[in-house]
Parts: structure tokens; C-alpha cells; sequence
């Protein structure tokens, strides 16, 4: 076990190393330069010479293994330079908008998580009942619609129209409602059908048969032995689905101008902010990576096969 | 058994986990903030809420972005400022003399003028502010004051006077931009006195001060208790950053706003929507720039005027404009409108006529094939590539409006679309045949619009090298700018505007204007003359 984490910890390196270079070739190949691009962001007209001073002052008169060099060196530090925009180091910027991004994350996983369990469950014990059509049209519905469209009707509705809830800023839970609820319909979708198909499937093993003749109480099977082998395929999905809770964030925080990473590096894209840009794609890889990694350790502990050696010492 | 059985331990389950989410989900989001100030409702106060699509920035007076020229000019003021049809009247100067030969500018300041802190205003802060704007020259090259300003000196305490390398009428224009030359207290000076890499608090001059900001939420501006002007009727401005157009129009519907300002900040089927809603108040402004399509004159097939001139009859701007922006923007007979100084000259416009235009064709030498399309000279195609910002929507109608009229003729438009950046960038590489291109608007305009007719590597130039008068154009753009005689100069920029007319390399197609949507309760609404000042100045609030 602690041999395999190990390994895995070390094959982070050169998955990281490879994002970088990726993100640096990108940004490089773009037809913009940053030195120009930070220019006409800040209304001052590009003349050669100023030009060729940002250009020194970024750096980017350099050759591009030095460059990529010091931009690998800096990362290790986790310093991603200053924001082309600000003049701030990007690290303070980003640290300054993460908790509101977290807090987003967390609360739509939760609710996700909350909503599909039981929906999930039911839509399998009650197959082709109203609850299974619902809990479908739900999925259907969450995994179609655009979720910035959704944030739209939902502040419509919610909002304007009903005036429950505020439009859009962040402040009490009340703000917190809306961009939750539209950031995570689309998890929602996602994985209830996942449990839906794997709670039929673990319905027709023939343990659960066996459970029942043994007199054991469905509350009972469902919990210990279905749910149990049931939750594995949800746990892989949940991590699969941080791409989608990312991208989600994105969206959502611009909607509901929500103050967030995903909104910084939408500003940063449209203002060609190339430190801000590299700090996302980074700290998005370094993501995927742990929750793989998250995912693979859950697995291992919840392991059947580790159940199956516990019964076979019945 | 079972069956009856699984069905009640599933909604025991189910109901066991909803509750417990009811439980998670009802208590607090322990999000650790409070609730602003901004966001609660003070009836007491005179307040007004607005959008803006991005943060304020950081209120430094001398530089550029992040801050927003709005929030910088409801702190920061000008020695001059700049008003309707670009008169320019005392700010924070009360006067002023410039010597014969319109190298040496004087400035009496105005009495009695105190900083947010209660600091006052004088010469010696008005140098400290022109030394610190000056330290960083190369950033603010693009504004002609900055190539030619000499040195400053405080004469007395009330007194401040410049002197340049050589006479530049735009100077008074310059001074009234909304940076960089504007003041900044003491006490926002950092140790060093170098502004540029940042200030310690924002202190000016101004009707308002930053009360209360938090980045990306929100900026409350309150009154300034010093100011030496006439005080605003209002006691409080909240602006709340909203970057999502769609989202600030549902929030104005909510009521949580009470104005939406700017240009292009919210779409133009909302602006319709919301402007054909009695429950709202919607204002256009005069227009403060021209949308216009260059024609580059280096292009060899653009180089013959009466190829330029049926393209410029050949489609019909009336109709687009009104059909693409619905009203919004006001088709455009002249480069630059008429409310900029020097601008009000008698032109002729170049009216829409297709037949006109096929018969200009015909006499340059480009004909119709028999069968073709595309008409033909020499073996070469009259085609030719325009681009265009994919992003903007108008653009893109109005390039594909265009191609279509044109297509009519038996020209051809190849359409590009690109990345902002990208576009800007073959602008300044002279490698585009058709391009949409804006002038700088109030205050900005006249002078630096003629400024780029002379100066290369802006893209207007040489849109207009192979004009024959190329050479005597550039030298009456030299003459107007460091003209001394009033008289003399309206001759010159006459005579500019004419040629360009004339030539048809500049095309103008509409006049852009500012949206403002209100709530009744506000009153006495005016646009700021200058484009980049805040539209706060005299503004109301009802007692509804």
C-alpha cells in the first residue's frame, strides 16, 4: 500500500513536468505576443520601443529553453510571476480568489452527492416507477442544458421574477443558492445514472439473493453489501467528473459574478495575462492528478476482493 | 416480503440522507463573510448602484490598467477639463496664459482646493504629480504632451508653469485625458515618489472618495467633504462588478441596480428590450466615435480613388447601420462627427448609388467577365480579404452586410474573422486590404486622429500612402499641430478633413454612441463630454 502511494507520488513528477511544457508550448505558439497584448490592454500604444522593453521585461527576448527553464524553476517555488494585468504576484491573486472557488466546488459537490445518492438508489429499487422517470428526466435534462442558460433562467425564476434569492455577488448563503444548484445539476445528472446502473446491477448478484434467504433485513443488504460495492463506480465518477466542476466553475462564476479563480482566468484570457494563464492550466493539472490519485487510493481500501478474502475467513 | 420489504428500507435510506442534507444544506455556508454594506438597502443615505463589468483596479492616478478610467475621474481631476463640442474650461486651474511663441504654459491654480485628506492642493503638488508621470515617459509616449514637455517649475504656490521643446496646440487636450495627468495627494505618494509601482492610498481632488471597496464585488464611493466644487445631490455611489451583460440586465430588472452605463456593456436586443419598457428611462449619447471601414490604399487594386469611391457607393449604410445596430449607433457621412473642435466643416457626403458605383468600376478598368461574377482587370480578380473582430457582433453583420452588397457589384470580400490582438496587430503591419477601425473619441480627437494620418505605424497612414497629396497631407497634420494662430489651424484641419472626404480610404459607416439605462427615480442624467469621465456629475435621485 505505502509502496504503491509511493510510486504513484513519484509518476506525479513527470505528468506536472508535461503540463508545463505543454502550457509553454501553447502559449508560444499563439500568434499573439504578451508584450503587445499587455499594451493594448492598458490603452498604450505599442511603439517598437516599448515593445521591445516589455518584451525584456517579461523575459521574452530570452531564447525559449531559458525561458522555459526559469519559468519551471520559478513554478517549484510556486512562483508564477506577476500578473501582467495587476503588477501583483499572481500566487497572492490566485490565493485571494481560491477560497471562493473552493467554497462553490464544495458546496455543489456536496449537494450533488446529497440529491444523487438517494435519487440514484431509487430510481434502481423502483425501476420504471415515476421516481425512476423523474430522477431520468432530471439527468437528461441536466446533462443537455447549458449551464450558463441555466444560471439565466434560474436568476429569472429565483430571482427577478420571485425575488427569493439575489441575482448574483457573494456574501451570505443566499448567494450561494443559484450558482450551487447550477453548478452541480450537471453532476447531478451524471451521477445518479451511474448509481441507478450499478445498484441493478449489484440487485441481481446472487450474494444479494443469498442475504435475502438468509433472512437479513433489506435495509440491512442494501447498506452493508449493495451500496457498499454499488458506491465504487460513483467514487471513479466523482473524480472523472472534476474536469466538469471546473470548466463549471468557470461558467458560473461568471454568471453569477461570482469572485472566483474561474473568473480571474477568464479576465486573464481575454487580457492575454500568460503568468495567470500558466498558474491556472498548473494548478488544474495538479488537480486532475490528485484526484486520480484520490480515487485509485479510495478504490484500494474499498477493494471487493479485500471483502471477499474477510468472507471467505467466515 | 421482498419486494415490499426493499422498497421500504430504499425510502427510509433516501428520506434518511435527504433530511440529513436538509440539515447540511440549512446551516450556515460558514463563507466567513459578512454582508457587505453595499448590498443592504440604506434608505437614509442618497445612494445609487451601478455595474461595471470589471473591478475598479487599484485608483492609481498615473497608470493604466487594471483601473477604470470611470472611478479614476471620480477621484482624480484634471487642471483642465474638457466639455460639450470640446470647450475647455478651468478645473483645478483657474486660468491660464500661453507665450507667443506656444512653448510656455502658466497656470494660476484655483484657491481654496483641498485633497480628500484635507491636505492642499498647490504648485508644489502639481510638480511632484508631472515629475512623477514624467519618471515613466515611455509608458505614456502615446500622449503628445509627453514628447514634448521640457520641465515644469512652481513658480509661487498657486502658480505652476510648463515649457516645451516646441509648440503643440493639443496640449490643453492632453492635460484634460483622465490619465495620467491627474493629482494625487501626498499622502498617496510612495517613499520613493515613483507612482508607477503603485500608490499608498487613493487621495485626489475630487467630488468623490473610495469609502469602502472589496476587489471583484464591489467600490461605495462617497462625497468628498472637502471638495471645493458644487457637491453632488447624491451621497453615495455603489458599484457593483458584474461582467456578465446578461446577468446586469436581470439584476437592473430585480431593481438591484439603478443604472447601466458604458459602451457596449450590455447587448443590444437587451437595450431594445429594456428601452421599450415604460418602467425605464433609456438615454443615447452623442456619438463619441466613428466606426469606419479603411480601405488600404497600398493595396494596388485600392489604390485608384474611383475603386474607393464605388465601394463607398456601393452598399447601402443606411440601412445597415439601422438594421444591424437598431438605432443604436447613427449611420456616418463624416470621418469624425461634428462635436469635436475644429470638426464642424462643410463636407460632402458620398451617397449610396449602385449604378454610380458599376459605372466608376467600369471607367478604372475593372470589368464584368461575360458570365463572371467577380470583375476583372489585367487577368487579376477584384477581390479582396476584410477583416474583422470574430468577437463583436456587429462587426461581423456589418462584414457579412458588405460582402453581400458588394458581391452585387462584382466584388469580392474574402471574410476574416480574428482575435482581437491578432487583428490589431496586422493593422499595424499594413497587411490588411479592408479593416474596421475607430478613432479615439473626446478628448482625444481631433488631434490625435490627424496624428495618425501623418504618423506611420497606426494603419491609417498607410491606408493613405498612395494618396498624390500624401506628402502635403502630412505636412498641413505637422502645421495644425504646432500651429499657434486659431484662424490658420481650422484652414488646415479644413482642408485634412476635405482631401480625406474626397479620397474615400477612410470610410466612415456609423457614429458609436453610450447606452445609459435608469430606473425613474434618477434625474438630470447628462453624458460626460469626455469619454473616458464618469456620468456622475449633477445626477439625482427622485423620492420615490
Amino acid at each position: 500500500m505505502i509502496g504503491y502511494i509511493g510510486k504513484r507520488m513519484i509518476a506525479i513528477i513527470p505528468i506536472v513536468f508535461i503540463a508545463t511544457l505543454v502550457t509553454f508550448a501553447l502559449i508560444h505558439i499563439s500568434p499573439v505576443d504578451p508584450a503587445e497584448a499587455y499594451l493594448t490592454a492598458a490603452h498604450i500604444y505599442p511603439t517598437p520601443e516599448l515593445l521591445a522593453q516589455k518584451r525584456h521585461e517579461f523575459g521574452l527576448d530570452q531564447p525559449l529553453l531559458t525561458q522555459y527553464a526559469h519559468t519551471i524553476q520559478k513554478i517549484a517555488k510556486l512562483d508564477f510571476g506577476t500578473s501582467y494585468l495587476t503588477n501583483k504576484p499572481v500566487w497572492d491573486e490566485v490565493k485571494l480568489r481560491l477560497p471562493a472557488t473552493a467554497e462553490l466546488a464544495f458546496w455543489s459537490m456536496l449537494l450533488s452527492v446529497f440529491v444523487s445518492i438517494p435519487l440514484g438508489i431509487l430510481a434502481a429499487v423502483y425501476k420504471n416507477s415515476w421516481i425512476d422517470m423523474v430522477s431520468r428526466a432530471i439527468s437528461y435534462f441536466g446533462a443537455s442544458i447549458p449551464q450558463f442558460w441555466l444560471g439565466y433562467l434560474l436568476i429569472f425564476f429565483f430571482a427577478v421574477k420571485l425575488d427569493w434569492l439575489p441575482v448574483e455577488g457573494r456574501g451570505s448563503w443566499e448567494n450561494l443558492v443559484l450558482p450551487t444548484i447550477t453548478l452541480s445539476l450537471i453532476l447531478i445528472a451524471v451521477y445518479t445514472r451511474l448509481l441507478r446502473s450499478s445498484v441493478l446491477e449489484q440487485l441481481q448478484e446472487t450474494y444479494v439473493q443469498y442475504a435475502r434467504t438468509r433472512g437479513i433485513r433489506e435495509r440491512v443488504i442494501m447498506l452493508k453489501h449493495v451500496l457498499k460495492i454499488a458506491i465504487s463506480p460513483l467514487i471513479t465518477g466523482m473524480g472523472m467528473s472534476m474536469g466538469k466542476l471546473l470548466t463549471g466553475t468557470i461558467i458560473v462564476e461568471q454568471v453569477f459574478s461570482w469572485p472566483g479563480f474561474g473568473r480571474y482566468f477568464v479576465d486573464a484570457i481575454f487580457n492575454r495575462d500568460i503568468p495567470v494563464i500558466q498558474c491556472y492550466v498548473f494548478l488544474a493539472a495538479c488537480l486532475f492528478i490528485v484526484c486520480n490519485l484520490l480515487v485509485d487510493l479510495v478504490q484500494l481500501v474499498m477493494d471487493p476482493r479485500i471483502s471477499a478474502k474477510g468472507r471467505a475467513e467466515h | 416480503m421482498s419486494v415490499q420489504h426493499r422498497k421500504s428500507s430504499a425510502l427510509t435510506l433516501a428520506t434518511m440522507l435527504l433530511l440529513l442534507f436538509v440539515i447540511v444544506g440549512c446551516s450556515n455556508t460558514g463563507s466567513g463573510d459578512e454582508s457587505s454594506s453595499a448590498a443592504s438597502d440604506q434608505t437614509s443615505t442618497k445612494s445609487i448602484t451601478m455595474s461595471w463589468p470589471r473591478d475598479i483596479g487599484t485608483m492609481n492616478p498615473h497608470t493604466y490598467n487594471p483601473s477604470q478610467l470611470f472611478a479614476q475621474s471620480m477621484l482624480y481631476e484634471p487642471l483642465i477639463s474638457y466639455q460639450k463640442d470640446g470647450k475647455l474650461e478651468p478645473a483645478l486651474a483657474e486660468s491660464w496664459t500661453i507665450s507667443d511663441d506656444g512653448k510656455v504654459y502658466t497656470f494660476k491654480l484655483r484657491q481654496g482646493v483641498k485633497f480628500s485628506d484635507g491636505t492642499p492642493f498647490n504648485a508644489e503638488i502639481v510638480k511632484k504629480n508631472f515629475d512623477a508621470v514624467m519618471k515613466n515617459k515611455d509608458t505614456h509616449s502615446w500622449l503628445g504632451i509627453v514628447g514634448v514637455l521640457d520641465k515644469t517649475e512652481v513658480v509661487d504656490d498657486q502658480t505652476f508653469r510648463m515649457t516645451l521643446t516646441e509648440p503643440y496646440y493639443p496640449v490643453l487636450q492632453d492635460l484634460s485625458v483622465v490619465r495620467p495627468f491627474r493629482f494625487l495627494g501626498e499622502a498617496g505618494f510612495p517613499d520613493d515618489g515613483d507612482t508607477s509601482q503603485g500608490i499608498k492610498e487613493p487621495v485626489g481632488t475630487g467630488p468623490w472618495m473610495l469609502a469602502e471597496y472589496k476587489q471583484d464585488e464591489y467600490a461605495v464611493f462617497k462625497r468628498n467633504p472637502n471638495y471645493w466644487g458644487t457637491a453632488p445631490k447624491v451621497d453615495q455611489i455603489t458599484v457593483k462588478i458584474i461582467p456578465d451583460g446578461e446577468t446586469r440586465v436581470l439584476a437592473f430588472e430585480k431593481g438591484d441596480l439603478d443604472l447601466i452605463y458604458g459602451e457596449g456593456v450590455i447587448s443590444l436586443d437587451a437595450f431594445q428590450q429594456l428601452r421599450d419598457n415604460d418602467e425605464y428611462v433609456t438615454q443615447l449619447s452623442d456619438p463619441v466615435g466613428t466606426r469606419s471601414l479603411l480601405l488600404n490604399s497600398s493595396n494596388p487594386k485600392l489604390s485608384d480613388v474611383r475603386v474607393r469611391m464605388a465601394l463607398q457607393q456601393g452598399f447601402n449604410k443606411q440601412a445597415m447601420v439601422e438594421g444591424v445596430t437598431s438605432g443604436l449607433e447613427d449611420p456616418a457621412d463624416t470621418v469624425l462627427s461634428k462635436n469635436y473642435p475644429y470638426t464642424n466643416v462643410d463636407l460632402e457626403p458620398i451617397t449610396y448609388d449602385v449604378e454610380k458605383s458599376k459605372a466608376l468600376l467600369d471607367e478604372a478598368g475593372w470589368k464584368l467577365p461575360a458570365g463572371g461574377t467577380v470583375r476583372e482587370k489585367d487577368g487579376q480578380q477584384l477581390d479582396f480579404e476584410m477583416i474583422f473582430d470574430k468577437t463583436d457582433p456587429i462587426q461581423k453583420a456589418m462584414a457579412e452586410t458588405i460582402q453581400a452588397e458588394w458581391s452585387e457589384l462584382g466584388v469580392k470580400v474574402n471574410l476574416t474573422g480574428l482575435e482581437l490582438t491578432v487583428q490589431i496587430k496586422r493593422l499595424k503591419a499594413n497587411d490588411f486590404d479592408l479593416y474596421f477601425w475607430y478613432n479615439y473619441g473626446a478628448p482625444y480627437d481631433p488631434h490625435s486622429f490627424i496624428n495618425v494620418v501623418a504618423s506611420p505605424g497606426f494603419g491609417i497612414s498607410e491606408t493613405l500612402s498612395a494618396l498624390p497629396m500624401k506628402k502635403e497631407l502630412d505636412d498641413q497634420v505637422h502645421a495644425a499641430l504646432s500651429s499657434t494662430d486659431e484662424t490658420k489651424r481650422q484652414e488646415l484641419y479644413g482642408s485634412i478633413l476635405k482631401t480625406l472626404q474626397e479620397q474615400s480610404a477612410i470610410v466612415p459607416i456609423s457614429y458609436i454612441k453610450k447606452t445609459a439605462v435608469y430606473q425613474k427615480k434618477i434625474s438630470n442624467f447628462i453624458f460626460p463630454a469626455n469619454r473616458d469621465e464618469n456620468p456622475f456629475v449633477g445626477i439625482e435621485l427622485g423620492n420615490q
